[in-house]
């Protein structure tokens, strides 16, 4: 089971503020890097198709402007929400944000060079990341100064750990719902995993893969 | 010319990527006093494999046929690579050899080398494959674990928050309700108001109203303001109590980019 870890464990590099600064100078440059190959090699965008289509309507010579509002909006409220929640979201103020939306602003605006270039993709990138780190730690900075208190973490955990348990038994029902084979070996990895006293997560995905190579869900 | 090109590209962006992912991962287990990086249900699903490296594996292997086949039709990874690929693997790699997830997964140095490892690797391959992944594994992949993610974001994670909140106290719980509620309305999600809520009900049970909690509970107001507006969700409002959306305020919508149904 899970403790909330005491505060003087925390300490040094990995755990300081700056550094977390660091990080998302880094994923940012690796996101916006990301949208570069996607401009040039139409390949390796970091999002879900769905998001990637709002970017490469305006690259076909449409609009920008719903890429860069849906980027630019999940970046400001996700930024705001990081600080506060201790969990910046990838997705969304990330993903969404430094790898679809500013390059939609970039480019609705005519500038190609930081997409076309992979040097200059990486330092732009890095150094919206390196300014998205510092503006959330300084919100901490304003908002917990001293840790008098936890702010509920130990809840936060609690509950973290908890929602968990409930991947298992999720999948095998989705399983069971997508065919009878898929079904059945998702039961059956789950219960072995289960008797092996592994978590049955797993164990139902695997059961799902294998049966699914040898019975293929039937495509309409 | 090109493929060295991607290949040469993807290595760096990869282990960028999975640096950066690793430790902001292990980091998201010290949230809040340390800043993490991530998203919730990213820490749910790591919560869910136990320490199991397994489990980490396989549950990572299943998102990562969708995110190659998605890759190699349109070109777009699909947010997984980042949310569940690289920090279940790492996850994996690093239990492998030491079952104690406290000197593992929550270990930013450990969880950023791995994942550098795992990033650049995994980039490198998805991008410079055009083979195509067998369509039936694709599809039960797909049909599997998109449904089961999507239920436990949507609602197993937002209701064992709340009740959550609900038994850490009077103030955690209204606050979490009246919050979540709200979050669910507006983001489309309750985890992160019911998470605002136990922060600044608790963080009210241990200071009292304070400068840092009055900066708290402004910061939540405006977030709340803000992702409203930015959704779109003001002139939803209006729409749905049957009041017409004024011409000015479907204006301010369009100098921010966005259109007004």
């Amino acid at each position: 089971m899970e403790t909330t870890e005491t505060t003087n464990q925390q300490t040094g590099f990995w755990y300081s503020e700056w550094a977390f600064a660091l990080f998302v100078a880094m994923i940012s440059a690796g996101i916006f890097a990301g949208t570069h190959m996607y401009y040039v090699y139409h390949v390796g965008a970091f999002n879900d198709i769905a998001i990637v289509a709002m970017l490469q309507a305006g690259i076909e010579g449409g609009s920008y402007g719903p890429a860069a509002a849906f980027g630019a909006s999940f970046l400001f409220a996700r930024v705001l929400e990081g600080p506060l929640v201790g969990i910046l979201d990838i997705g969304g103020a990330l993903q969404t944000g430094v790898g679809i939306g500013i390059p939609a602003i970039l480019l609705g605006m005519g500038v190609t060079a930081p997409l076309s270039s992979f040097p200059l993709a990486l330092l732009t990138g890095a150094v919206i990341g390196l300014i998205i780190g510092a503006v959330i730690v300084l919100i901490r900075k304003f908002t917990f100064s001293e840790n008098q208190s936890t702010f509920g973490a130990d809840v936060m955990m609690g509950a973290g750990n908890a929602s968990g348990r409930y991947l298992g038994p999720l999948i095998v029902i989705s399983a069971t719902m997508a065919s009878i084979p898929v079904g059945i070996g998702s039961i059956l990895g789950a219960a072995i995993f289960y008797a092996w006293k592994k978590p049955i997560a797993g164990g139902a995905v695997l059961g799902a893969m294998v049966l699914g190579a040898l019975f293929p869900i039937l495509t309409k | 010319m090109d493929t060295l090109a991607i290949i040469f590209e993807s290595i760096i962006i990869g282990a960028l990527i999975g640096f950066a992912v690793g430790a902001g991962a292990a980091r998201m287990f010290h949230a809040p006093s340390v800043q993490g990086m991530g998203a919730f249900r990213t820490f749910g699903e790591l919560n869910a494999c136990e320490g199991d490296p397994l489990s980490h594996f396989s549950f990572g292997l299943g998102f990562l046929f969708n995110s190659w086949a998605s890759v190699v039709g349109a070109g777009a990874f699909t947010q997984d690579v980042e949310h569940r690929i690289i920090p279940n693997w790492a996850a994996a790699a690093l239990l492998w050899k030491n079952r104690n997830v406290a000197e593992t997964l929550h270990n930013p140095k450990k969880m950023a080398f791995i994942g550098t490892v795992i990033g650049a690797v995994l980039v490198a391959l998805m991008n410079s494959t055009a083979v195509a992944i067998p369509a039936s594994l694709q599809a039960v992949a797909t049909k599997v674990l998109v449904p089961a993610a999507n239920w436990l974001i949507n609602p197993v994670m937002p209701i064992v928050f709340w009740i959550a909140a609900i038994d850490a106290g009077e103030r955690a719980g209204m606050w979490g309700t009246v919050l979540g509620g709200l979050a669910h309305l507006i983001m489309g999600n309750a985890v992160p108001g019911v998470v605002l809520g136990i922060l600044i009900g608790k963080g009210v049970d241990d200071l009292g109203w304070n400068s840092i909690t009055k900066t708290l509970l402004t910061a939540i107001i405006i977030l709340f303001i803000g992702s409203a507006f930015f959704r779109g969700f003001d002139a939803k409002l209006l729409t749905d109590f049957h009041m017409g959306v004024p011409a000015w305020l479907i204006e301010v919508h369009k100098m921010f980019g966005s259109v007004v149904k």
